[in-house]
C-alpha cells in the first residue's frame, strides 16, 4: 500500500519525523518498507519559484506554429512573457507555473531563455515536470478561484512523500490510507478525524432493482443511481493523489470509485447504467460455462464457483474482482450504477485464483472487508461523483443479509501481562484498546467492525496489547523444567561423514532436489521450470552435472560431494532418505579408497559386492549394503572419474562404535609374505575369506600388494602377494605357530581355488 | 716431564684448533703412540707420576672430543647455511575440501541451540496440505494455499512450505515440555532470481512448557541472532502476522555492513530482516489435543541461505546452489 503523506495528513496532524513515523508502524503496525520522496527538490527555496498563474493572454508565437506566446500573470504586478507548447487553454486559464531558477522533478534547472527569438521568463508546468502525474499532452489547468501569486505548494502536492507499507494478511483495515492514520494516531495519541465523505443533497427518489441469490458472497450491496453525469477527467489534485497511491487516473467517476477504495479500503464499482437490461442487478452464481469479457478484454469461461454480478439477463461483473467490458464506464456514458458492496473472501479468493486474476479489488476483499464500510466508502464516492462530473444522486438501495455482531471477547490484562512477559497497567492496557476503536467495559472487549474478522479470541487482543509494548519487552530465556539437548547418533555421525570427506579434498555442493526427468510419481503439478519437475531418486545425475561444469570452466582436482535426500516412492508420501553422494576425478582404486575411508571413520567394515548401475563403468563398479561406488561411465564425463551414493542411515548402522579394546601391543605379530597363483578370474577377496575361515581369529591382516602377470606364473593365471600378519592376544606366537597357521591358509587355497603357494 | 705444563699446552693448542686436520695432527702429537705423553706413561715407575700423567691424558682426550663435536657441527652448520630452499615457493598441495556456507551456519544453529537445551531434528519435505496449512490454523483464503505460491503434487501434497510442519509433528509426538530445532528444505514457487531461488533452507525453533512468555522468544533470538552474527549485534522485533503465531512478530538484526546507519544491504533502514515468529497460536494446541490453558509456548522460523549470505557477503543467491569450485572453494 502506498501512502501519499500529503493524504494521511487529511486524516491526522502529523508534527513527528517521517523516520521516526516509520519506525514506530514498522514496529507496532505494518512495516513501512521504505519513503519515497516525490515531486519537486524541496531545498534552496525552490518551492518559492513555483506559483498559481492567470494566463492574461495567449496568442501564436510569431516565429512557430506550434507555439504560444502567452503573458501570465504571477501576482508580481508585472505579468511575465512565457512560451508554451501547449494548446489546450487560452486567456484566462489558471495555470502553474515555474520561474527560471526552479528545479522541476527530473531535476533540471529552468532559466530564462529566448525560444525563436521571444523571451521566455518561466514554464507554463505539465502534470510530469512536477511529479504529479505522467501526462505531458497539455499543461494543467487548475481551479479558477485560486489567486495568482499562490505558493503552488499549497494547492498541489508538488513536493511529498510516500510511505510503502506492507500490511499483513490480517489486516485489511490497513488497505487504506484512513486506516493507516487510525494506527497514527494510537501510535502518538493524535486525533483522528472522522472518514472523509459528506452525502450530498439526493435530488430524486428512483428505485434501483437489486437482488442477492446468495447472500453467503454477497451479505451486502449498496446501489447509488446517478443521473446526467458528465465524464471527464479529474481535476489535477485528485489525480495527482492516485498517481502518488500507484493508480493511474481514468475518468472521474472510475477515479472516485478508486479514490474511495484508496480512502477507506472498500473497493467499488461503476457501472454505465444505460446499458443494464431492466436496470437491474443480480448478484449470483456463474452458470456453467458462462461468459464474461472482463475489462482487460480477456473472455472468461466461468463455472458455478464464481460469483457475478449480473443485470436481468447477462453478467456484468466478476464480483469484487473485474468489472466487464460492456457496462463499463464510457466518454458518453450519462447515468451510472455505483456499486458498493461487501463479498465474502473465500468466493474471491477462489475465482481469482482459478482465473489468475488479482486486482486492487480482489486483494482487499480476500482478506476480508468490513461489511460496515461499505456506507462510508459510498458516502464518499457519491460526494465526489456529485462535485466532479456535476451529476444528480437520484436513487439509493441498501440490501443487506445478515451482517456480523462485534465480537465480545472477556479480557484479563493479567493474563495478557503473563503472556506478553512485562506488567502494564490495565489502564494503560485499555487505553491503548480504546485508541484503536476497542470499547472495554469492564472483563468484556467489544471489537470494533474493522477487526473483527481478525481479532476473536483473547489472545488476539493480547496482541494488541503487545504490538504497542513490544519495544519494552525484556529479553529472558525460559526457566525450563526439563530437556536436555544432544545431537544424535545419527547426527554425530553425519557430521563425521562430512568431515572426512573435507579431509579426503571433497567439496561440498548444494544440488536441487528436483530433476528435470526421473523415474518417480512425485512430479510437480505446475513446476516453474523443466529443470525441476521431478523429486529426485538419485543426487549422482545432478552432481555428475555439477563436475561437468566445473571441468568445462577448467577447475582442476575436482571433488564434489552432498548429504541431501532422495525420494523413493513408497505408498502415500514418498520415503524420504539421506544420502551422501560424491563425484571426482580419479579410478575405481581411488573411490574405493575413499568409500574405505569413510567406513574406517565410521568404525565400520564394508563388504563389497558386484552390482549392476548404468551410471556407472559396468567392470568398476562395486556396491556395498549402503549403495554402489565405481567408476562413472565413460560416456558421461571426459576423462577418468568415479563417484559413490550411499544410503546414511545404512552407513551408520554399520558403524560399531564404541570400539572394543583389542591388545595388539603385549604380543608381537609374526609378519609373512604369501604370494599364490591362482587363475585370472580368482578375486583376491575371496582368497582372503578362504584364509580368515581357515586361519581363525589368529590371521590378524591380510593384505594384497602387489599383483603380477608375466613369464614367472602359467599363461591365464596371476600371482597376488599377501602382506599378513598372526598375532594372538594371549600369548607370543611361536615360528611353530605361525608356520600351522600358514599351512592351513595354503591348504585351504589350493583345495578351494587350486592356488599355489609361489614365496 | 711436568704433566701439568704439557696438559696446558695441549689444552691450549686444541682449543685453538680450527679445522678437524689441525685436530687430528694435535691428537697425534698429545695423544699418538710417539707422542711425549704415551712415552712417558710406558717409562713411569711412580704411582704419583702415573696418576698425574694419565690425569693430563684423560683431560686431553675429553678435550679433543669437545673441540672434535663442536668442529663438526659448526662445519654442519656451515654446510646447512649452503643447503637453501626458496621460502616463497607453495608448500605440497594436498586434497582438503571446505563445508559448503549452507552446512556451516546449520551447524552454528545447531550448536546455538544445542546449548540451550534443544534438541535438533528434522521432517519431512513431502507434505500433506493437512500437515503444512490446515493443522497450522492456515485460513482458507491464505495465499500460500495458492498453486501459485506453493508446489502441489496433487490437491492433497505439497513441499513443504516452511519448516513449520516440525511443529505439529513433535507436538503428536511427545508430550510437553518440548524444546527443539528443526532444519531442512523448504520449497516456493518463486522464479530463480539472484534474490530467490525456489529451494531454500529453513531453521524452525518450537518451545511448550509452562508460561512460557514473548520476553522469553525475544531472549532466545537475541542469542541465536548473537550466535549468528555476532555479540555486537542488536535485535529488534516487529509486530507481524502468522497463522500459527498469536501474538506474531519479526525479528531484524542491525545491519553489520553499515552497523546500523542505513546502507545498501539493508535498503537504508538500518535492519535486516531475519524470518518469523511468535507465541504458539491456540488453534494450534488444540489441533494436536494440548489444553492451551495448560502450555503455553512460542515457534519461529528463518532462512540459512540469509544467514550465509550475510555472514559471507554473497550478493547472488544462485551461487550458493551452482556447486562452482570457484566459489566454493572461499568458504
Amino acid at each position: 500500500m502506498r501512502v501519499p503523506v500529503a493524504w494521511l495528513r487529511d486524516y491526522v496532524p502529523l508534527e513527528m519525523p517521517l523516520d521516526d513515523l516509520a519506525t514506530r508502524l514498522s514496529v507496532s503496525s505494518a512495516e513501512v518498507e521504505g519513503i519515497e520522496r516525490r515531486g519537486v527538490p524541496d531545498q534552496d527555496g525552490n518551492l518559492s519559484r513555483f506559483l498559481v498563474g492567470r494566463v492574461l493572454e495567449a496568442s501564436k508565437h510569431p516565429n512557430a506554429d506550434r507555439l504560444q506566446l502567452c503573458v501570465v500573470d504571477v501576482g508580481e504586478g508585472e505579468p511575465r512573457q512565457i512560451v508554451c507548447g501547449a494548446w489546450n487553454f487560452g486567456a484566462g486559464a489558471t495555470v502553474a507555473v515555474a520561474l527560471p531558477g526552479a528545479v522541476l522533478a527530473d531535476g533540471l534547472e529552468l532559466e530564462q531563455r529566448k525560444v525563436r527569438g521571444e523571451l521566455s521568463n518561466g514554464m507554463i508546468l505539465a502534470e510530469d515536470e512536477v511529479a504529479l502525474g505522467t501526462d505531458h499532452t497539455g499543461i494543467m489547468l487548475l481551479d479558477e478561484i485560486l489567486e495568482p501569486g499562490t505558493p503552488l505548494a499549497d494547492v498541489l502536492p508538488i513536493v511529498d512523500d510516500v510511505l510503502l507499507v506492507e500490511a499483513t494478511g490480517n489486516r485489511p483495515d490497513l488497505l487504506a490510507i484512513y486506516g493507516i492514520a487510525r494506527e497514527v494516531a494510537a501510535l502518538y495519541d493524535l486525533e483522528l478525524a472522522p472518514p472523509a465523505g459528506v452525502n450530498p443533497e439526493r435530488t430524486g427518489d428512483e428505485g434501483i432493482d437489486v437482488q442477492i441469490e446468495d447472500y453467503d458472497g454477497c451479505p451486502r450491496y449498496i446501489g447509488r443511481l446517478f443521473r446526467d453525469v458528465a465524464i471527464g477527467p479529474s481535476p489535477v489534485w485528485l489525480k495527482a493523489r492516485l498517481h502518488a497511491a500507484g493508480m493511474r487516473p481514468i475518468s472521474n467517476v472510475v477515479d472516485a470509485t478508486n479514490y474511495a477504495m484508496l480512502a477507506l479500503g472498500n473497493p467499488l464499482h461503476a457501472f454505465d447504467f444505460a446499458v443494464l437490461r431492466d436496470g437491474r442487478i443480480v448478484v449470483r452464481r456463474a452458470r456453467p460455462g458462462e461468459k464474461l469479457r472482463t475489462l482487460d478484454g480477456v473472455d472468461r469461461r466461468l463455472t458455478p464457483d464464481d460469483l457475478l454480478i449480473a443485470d436481468a439477463e447477462r453478467a456484468v461483473a466478476l464480483a469484487g474482482i473485474m468489472g466487464g467490458e460492456d457496462s463499463e464506464i464510457g466518454e458518453s456514458t450519462t447515468d451510472v450504477l455505483l456499486e458498493a458492496a461487501n463479498f465474502e473472501p473465500f468466493t474471491i479468493f477462489r475465482s481469482s485464483e482459478r482465473l489468475r486474476l488479482r486486482t486492487e479489488g480482489s486483494n482487499r476483499w480476500e482478506k476480508g472487508v468490513d461489511p460496515y464500510l461499505a456506507a462510508p466508502a459510498a458516502t464518499l464516492a457519491t460526494q465526489l461523483i456529485v462535485e466532479l462530473a456535476g451529476a444528480r444522486w437520484v436513487g439509493d438501495t441498501d440490501i443487506q443479509g445478515d451482517l456480523p455482531e462485534r465480537p465480545v471477547i472477556q479480557f484479563s490484562p493479567d493474563r495478557a501481562d503473563r503472556l506478553i512477559g512485562i506488567e502494564t497497567s490495565a489502564e494503560e492496557q485499555h487505553a491503548i484498546l480504546g485508541k484503536l476503536g476497542f470499547e472495554v467495559e469492564g472483563e468484556r472487549v467489544l471489537v470494533p467492525t474493522w477487526r473483527a474478522r481478525d481479532v476473536t479470541r483473547e489472545v488476539d487482543v493480547t496482541e494488541e496489547v503487545a504490538r504497542f509494548r513490544l519495544e519494552d519487552v525484556p529479553f529472558t530465556l525460559p526457566e525450563r523444567r526439563a530437556m536436555f539437548g544432544t545431537l544424535t547418533r545419527e547426527q554425530q555421525l553425519r557430521r563425521r561423514v562430512e568431515d572426512v570427506l573435507v579431509g579426503l579434498g571433497f567439496v561440498e555442493s548444494y544440488t536441487p532436489s528436483m530433476l528435470p526427468d526421473d523415474e518417480t510419481t512425485w512430479k510437480l503439478s505446475e513446476p516453474i521450470t523443466i529443470e525441476l519437475t521431478a523429486l529426485r531418486t538419485r543426487l549422482l545425475p545432478s552432481l555428475v552435472e555439477a563436475a561437468r561444469r566445473n571441468a568445462e570452466v577448467g577447475s582442476r582436482r575436482v571433488a564434489l560431494f552432498e548429504i541431501a535426500r532422495v525420494y523413493l516412492p513408497a505408498g502415500e508420501l514418498p520415503d524420504e532418505r539421506l544420502r551422501v553422494g560424491g563425484v571426482a576425478e580419479g579410478g575405481f582404486a581411488y573411490v574405493k579408497g575413499v568409500v574405505e575411508t569413510l567406513y574406517s571413520a565410521l568404525k565400520a567394515e564394508p563388504v563389497f559386492e558386484l552390482t549392476k548401475d548404468l551410471l556407472f563403468h559396468p567392470g568398476k563398479l562395486a556396491r556395498t549394503a549402503a549403495g554402489p561406488l565405481g567408476e562413472l561411465h565413460p560416456s558421461l564425463l571426459e576423462g577418468t572419474w568415479s563417484a559413490f551414493e550411499l544410503d546414511l542411515s545404512t552407513l551408520l548402522e554399520a558403524s560399531r562404535e564404541p570400539v572394543t579394546y583389542v591388545d595388539v601391543i603385549t604380543f608381537p605379530p609374526v609378519r609373512q609374505d604369501l604370494a599364490f597363483a591362482v587363475l585370472e578370474e580368482v578375486a583376491a577377496g575371496d582368497l582372503i575369506d578362504a584364509a580368515r575361515e581357515a586361519a581363525g581369529a589368529e590371521l590378524r591382516e591380510m593384505r594384497p600388494f602387489d599383483v603380477y602377470r608375466g613369464n614367472q606364473v602359467a599363461e591365464g593365471k596371476k600371482s597376488i602377494a599377501f602382506s599378513v600378519s598372526f598375532q594372538s592376544h594371549e600369548r607370543t606366537l611361536s615360528d611353530e605357530d605361525a608356520s600351522g597357521l600358514r599351512e592351513k591358509i595354503v591348504e585351504a587355497l589350493a583345495r578351494r581355488f587350486g592356488a599355489e603357494l609361489r614365496a | 716431564m711436568d704433566a701439568g705444563a704439557l696438559k696446558n699446552e695441549a689444552l691450549g693448542a686444541i682449543e685453538a684448533a680450527s679445522t678437524p686436520g689441525e685436530l687430528d695432527e694435535l691428537r697425534v702429537r698429545y695423544l699418538g703412540r710417539k707422542s711425549e705423553l704415551k712415552q712417558a706413561l710406558r717409562a713411569v715407575r711412580d704411582r704419583e707420576t702415573g696418576m698425574a700423567l694419565n690425569e693430563a691424558r684423560v683431560a686431553i682426550e675429553d678435550a679433543v672430543d669437545v673441540r672434535q663435536s663442536s668442529l663438526e657441527r659448526a662445519e654442519l652448520d656451515r654446510n646447512l647455511t649452503q643447503d637453501v630452499v626458496d621460502v616463497t615457493l607453495p608448500g605440497e598441495e594436498l586434497p582438503l575440501g571446505g563445508l559448503h556456507p549452507i552446512t556451516q551456519v546449520r551447524r552454528i544453529v545447531e550448536d546455538a541451540f544445542l546449548g540451550l537445551g534443544y534438541e535438533v531434528r528434522d521432517d519431512r519435505e513431502v507434505e500433506t496440505v493437512e500437515y503444512n496449512f490446515d493443522k497450522l490454523a492456515f485460513a482458507p483464503t491464505h495465499s500460500a494455499r495458492s498453486s501459485r505460491d506453493t508446489f502441489f503434487f496433487d490437491d492433497t501434497h505439497v513441499l513443504r512450505t516452511e519448516t513449520s510442519p516440525s511443529q505439529i509433528h513433535v507436538l503428536e509426538e511427545k508430550a510437553p515440555p518440548i524444546y527443539m530445532v528443526s532444519i531442512g528444505r523448504v520449497y516456493r514457487r518463486d522464479a530463480i532470481t539472484a534474490t530467490r531461488y525456489p529451494i531454500f533452507h529453513q531453521f524452525e525453533g518450537l518451545a511448550v512448557d509452562k508460561s512460557l512468555t514473548l520476553a522469553d522468544l525475544k531472549g532466545t533470538l537475541l542469542h541465536v541472532m548473537r550466535a549468528l552474527y555476532g555479540p555486537e549485534r542488536r535485535v529488534r522485533f516487529r509486530t507481524h502476522f502468522f497463522p500459527f503465531t498469536e501474538p506474531s512478530i519479526e525479528p531484524d538484526v542491525s545491519c553489520g555492513i553499515c552497523g546500523g546507519e542505513g546502507c545498501r544491504t539493508c535498503k537504508y533502514s538500518g535492519w535486516i530482516e531475519m524470518g518469523g515468529a511468535g507465541m504458539v497460536d491456540p488453534r494450534v494446541f488444540e489441533n494436536v489435543g494440548l489444553d492451551p490453558e495448560e502450555w503455553s509456548g512460542f515457534a519461529f522460523g528463518c532462512g540459512l541461505e540469509r544467514a550465509a549470505q550475510l555472514r559471507h557477503d554473497v550478493p547472488d543467491i544462485r551461487v550458493l546452489w551452482e556447486g562452482d569450485l570457484r566459489a566454493l572453494r572461499q568458504f
